[in-house]
């Protein structure tokens, strides 16, 4: 893990000014899928067009980084550009204005930016906590599979995965 | 049929079971059996408010409903594949290399679909023994019956895949099928037995 992928959003928003390099990139990283995200779950934009809005907004992000007044609020930032070029993206698909488009996917977009908080929430925890609900939850792995992979007893699979969701649980509460 | 078998009332799930059609059939109705008994597991640890693990449990008992129920429309889809081939297959006179290497796809789809499900099963049953120890004891009998739901789709699963014409006995997959089966089934047991 590089020392960046640790600092707050106002830390890296601060690098970024700095012209940081590695800050950039990790801006990048960190909210690649929550754009993407957005514009293909969110508004259901082909993979063509969240390219082009992906591209877009970290463009915009890129120049337009000293507008930002709250340095802590870059993702609700990211989030309001993003929506704002989907918005753009579905007006000139159907030639319309784009103050006509209304945001007709909004519960995917909670889905979305609730994905996002537990994506976060799932990077606090520990390493083995972070393999074994990835690989249930995520990868659909079975008990015996995961158990013969990290070599732990089949039985104690499931009370281990309800230990690390308890513990997600509550980095979720603290953040909110 | 589109969509699943969620969008249909259980009524009509049943009519369409019963019916003369090829899907749905016994693989779906044995990742249906797993749901309901994932389904009953989320319920006892819903309902055992002093355990501590409960709410993880329950996440993972939904879960375990949730993959079963997408393998119950799965298993119906891939099965209708395999029997139309394999119709297909014994009709043509002439030998065709292509048909048959698609029949092969079709039968190695319609074996793992079965295959998961057992595994599915064995996971429900797994949680079922947890629910079962820790739950509240109002509600022991319910993860006894979540057992043996979960024997039961386990067990209609793993037959599937030993009846699969693409597998042997050999087979490691059949090996897998079994040991999930034997899995649900020993939980199933031990939870049945111990209120007699």
């Amino acid at each position: 893990m590089s020392r960046y992928a640790t600092l707050t959003d106002a830390e890296l928003v601060r690098g970024c000014r700095a012209d940081d390099a590695g800050a950039w990139n990790e801006l990048v990283e960190r909210y690649s899928r929550y754009v993407y995200a957005i514009a293909a779950r969110g508004f259901r934009l082909s993979d063509e067009d969240a390219e082009d809005v992906f591209q877009d907004v970290f463009t915009r992000i890129y120049t337009r980084l000293d507008s930002l007044r709250d340095d802590s609020a870059l993702r609700p930032w990211i989030a309001q550009l993003t929506r704002r070029r989907c918005l753009d993206a579905v007006a000139a698909k159907r030639e319309i204005p784009a103050e006509e488009v209304t945001e007709e996917g909004s519960s995917d977009l909670s889905d979305v930016e609730e994905a996002f908080e537990v994506r976060e929430a799932l990077a606090e925890l520990s390493e083995p906590c972070q393999d074994i609900l990835d690989r249930f939850f995520t990868r659909d792995q079975s008990y015996k599979t995961i158990a013969d992979e990290l070599e732990i007893p089949s039985g104690t699979i499931a009370s281990r995965i309800a230990r690390c969701l308890g513990r997600l649980r509550n980095e979720l509460e603290a953040k909110n | 049929m589109d969509g699943d078998y969620l969008e249909l009332r259980l009524g009509e799930f049943l009519e369409r079971l019963s019916a003369d059609g090829l899907a749905p059939g016994g693989g779906s109705a044995a990742a249906l059996t797993v749901a309901f008994s994932a389904r009953l597991v989320a319920m006892v640890a819903r309902c055992s408010v002093r355990w501590d693990e409960a709410g993880g449990v329950s996440a993972q008992a939904n879960a375990i409903g949730e993959r079963a129920v997408e393998l119950s429309y799965t298993d119906g889809r891939v099965w209708e594949d395999a029997l139309t081939a394999l119709r297909d297959a014994e009709a043509g006179e002439v030998e065709d290399p292509k048909r048959d290497f698609a029949l092969e796809q079709k039968l190695e789809a319609a074996a793992a679909a079965p295959l998961e499900i057992a595994s599915l099963g064995a996971d429900a049953a797994a949680l079922a023994a947890l629910a079962a120890e820790h739950g509240d004891a109002t509600y022991r009998a319910d993860a006894a019956a979540a057992a043996a739901l979960a024997a039961g789709g386990a067990s209609a699963a793993a037959h599937l895949v030993r009846v699969n014409l693409g597998v042997h006995s050999a087979d490691p997959r059949l090996a897998r099928a079994l040991a999930s089966e034997q899995a649900a089934q020993d939980v199933a047991a031990r939870l049945l037995d111990s209120r007699r």
